[in-house]
């Protein structure tokens, strides 16, 4: 098949036949103070996937803000969550949620499981020059429901900032909070009573909450749960009947 | 020849009885703004003549199927590129219509020696509420009409299409729910398939019932749904007869 050959149902073939492809590489001689987005994190629970962020943005030692929405909703079934520098990883997220509506709608089907979580590696590969010049550097998770099974089954993926992809077993994090919490999470799901998976979502999202704050003591990137100020956690979950949003007024009811 | 201008026009009125008589078998689709939504419905082969096209945005059309395939397919570009490089708010009817496939359809019907678009159709946009829906009646040659609320049906006869939309006109509002109104619709799919009267000479109602039940032959009833509330951007369903209980 020729190169210039647009390919059915794929929005970036689409972008590029009008000239709006959305992630070129750009040379630069120094990088400028990026904003960073930490801390998300993923982990089976009883009912499916829970994937939570805080909602901390920082630039070098400011704080740029505290409400910034690291969890995205791609679309019914599929989720993001972002770490790393917020410019390119919003053009991510609204690159895959256009493609995969795109697919959907055009093809009258959609997107299979794992050519979503293909298609993140894939603008993860295009970002590997503004990797390499240390700009714009962004290491997601992505977490999906898997239609071919019955009954559906969500999964949570992990990369690395070059575009490779691992299923997470258990949990997934990332972000310069994400070794605290992972730590946490091994514990849990080793010793710990009840184990992350054996959660229902009240214990889910108290859990995910926790492991937020507690992360927030080592790492001043990563914005902790302060009820008194109305900051919570942004978190989502995913189950075979697709994506849901734990807004802040159950997350209040939830931590009580 | 066509250098002529009045060989012209003898081959574009030439083209336009061609495509009138190729439309004559077509399947009328229809479509009626509800107090919840907007209910479009058609009956085909699956998924050949109901459509999502973005968010808020729906198609239905009769004729060939790769035509309307065409339709959809330019339809559902434009509408991502805008929705991607503006933002999906910025997304709609009037001007996927007026500045993209009107002007195209019109192109393709003037240019005599390519083959013409044998496809009529209706595009409906969802408002935020009833007398806020949108809804383009387009035709083969790019000329369209508009209205807010009420219902569009497609069919290949004027005449036809516009007895049945006044006598829709006045039954939904007497029968407002999803599913009575998919009924009315179906109602009407068959009295225009079957080339009866919607005035004097209009089947009972239990003919009709029985009527379209009978003339479905095996084909779907395609139905599509736009939701008025929902917590999702995409507010398009493709529904199943049996979920509306027909």
């Amino acid at each position: 098949m020729s190169h210039s050959q647009p390919i059915a149902g794929d929005f970036l073939s689409l972008l590029a036949e009008h000239r709006l492809a959305p992630v070129t590489p750009a040379a630069s001689a120094a990088a400028p103070v990026q904003t960073q987005a930490t801390t998300v994190f993923g982990f089976h629970y009883a009912e499916g996937v829970l994937m939570a962020g805080d909602r901390r943005a920082t630039a070098g030692n400011i704080i740029v803000t505290d409400r910034v929405e690291k969890i995205i909703e791609i679309d019914a079934t599929s989720v993001l969550a972002i770490a790393g520098v917020p410019a390119t990883a919003f053009e991510m997220a609204r690159v895959l949620q256009t493609s995969f509506e795109y697919y959907r709608r055009s093809q009258l089907q959609p997107l299979s499981l794992p050519a979503r979580v293909r298609a993140l590696a894939r603008l993860l590969r295009e970002n590997l020059p503004m990797t390499m010049q240390g700009i714009g550097i962004v290491v997601p998770l992505f977490a999906g429901v898997d239609q071919t099974v019955t009954p559906p089954e969500p999964h949570i993926y992990f990369y690395d900032p070059l575009g490779a992809q691992f299923q997470a077993v258990g949990y997934a994090a990332s972000g310069s909070g994400s070794g605290t919490i992972r730590s946490i999470l091994s514990f849990q799901e080793n010793f710990g009573e009840p184990k992350p998976s054996q959660m229902n979502l009240r214990e889910a999202v108290r859990f995910a909450s926790r492991l937020l704050s507690t992360a927030s003591e080592f790492d001043s990137a990563t914005g902790g749960i302060n009820p008194a100020t109305e900051t919570y956690a942004t978190i989502k979950t995913l189950k075979a009947s697709g994506l849901e949003t734990i807004t802040d007024a159950q997350q209040k009811e939830f931590l009580r | 020849m066509t250098e002529e201008p009045y060989r012209w026009l003898e081959a574009v009125a030439n083209r336009r009885e061609y495509v009138r008589e190729q439309l004559k078998g077509g399947t009328p689709v229809l479509a009626a703004s509800l107090a919840d939504g907007i209910l479009l419905l058609g009956v085909g082969g699956g998924q050949s003549k109901v459509f999502e096209l973005f968010d808020r945005l729906a198609l239905a059309g009769l004729g060939h199927p790769a035509d309307i395939e065409k339709i959809r397919q330019a339809a559902i570009d434009a509408a991502h590129v805008e929705a991607f490089t503006r933002a999906p708010e910025d997304v709609s009817l009037r001007r996927l219509v007026g500045f993209g496939l009107g002007p195209q359809l019109k192109t393709n019907f003037e240019q005599i020696y390519s083959a013409p678009l044998l496809v009529e159709s209706l595009l409906a946009e969802l408002g935020t509420e009833p007398t806020r829906d949108l809804f383009f009646r387009l035709h083969f040659d790019g000329s369209y009409q508009t209205q807010f609320g009420g219902v569009v049906v497609v069919a290949s006869d004027a005449d036809a299409e516009a007895a049945a939309k006044k006598w829709l006109g006045e039954m939904i509002p007497t029968k407002p729910g999803r599913a009575e109104a998919a009924n009315l619709l179906l109602q009407a799919w068959w009295i225009l398939s079957e080339n009866k009267p919607f005035a004097e000479g209009l089947p009972d109602e239990a003919a009709r019932q029985a009527g379209w039940r009978a003339g479905l032959k095996g084909r779907d009833i395609e139905i599509g749904w736009l939701a008025r509330e929902g917590l999702r951007p995409a507010r398009y369903q493709a529904l199943t007869a049996s979920e509306l209980g027909l």
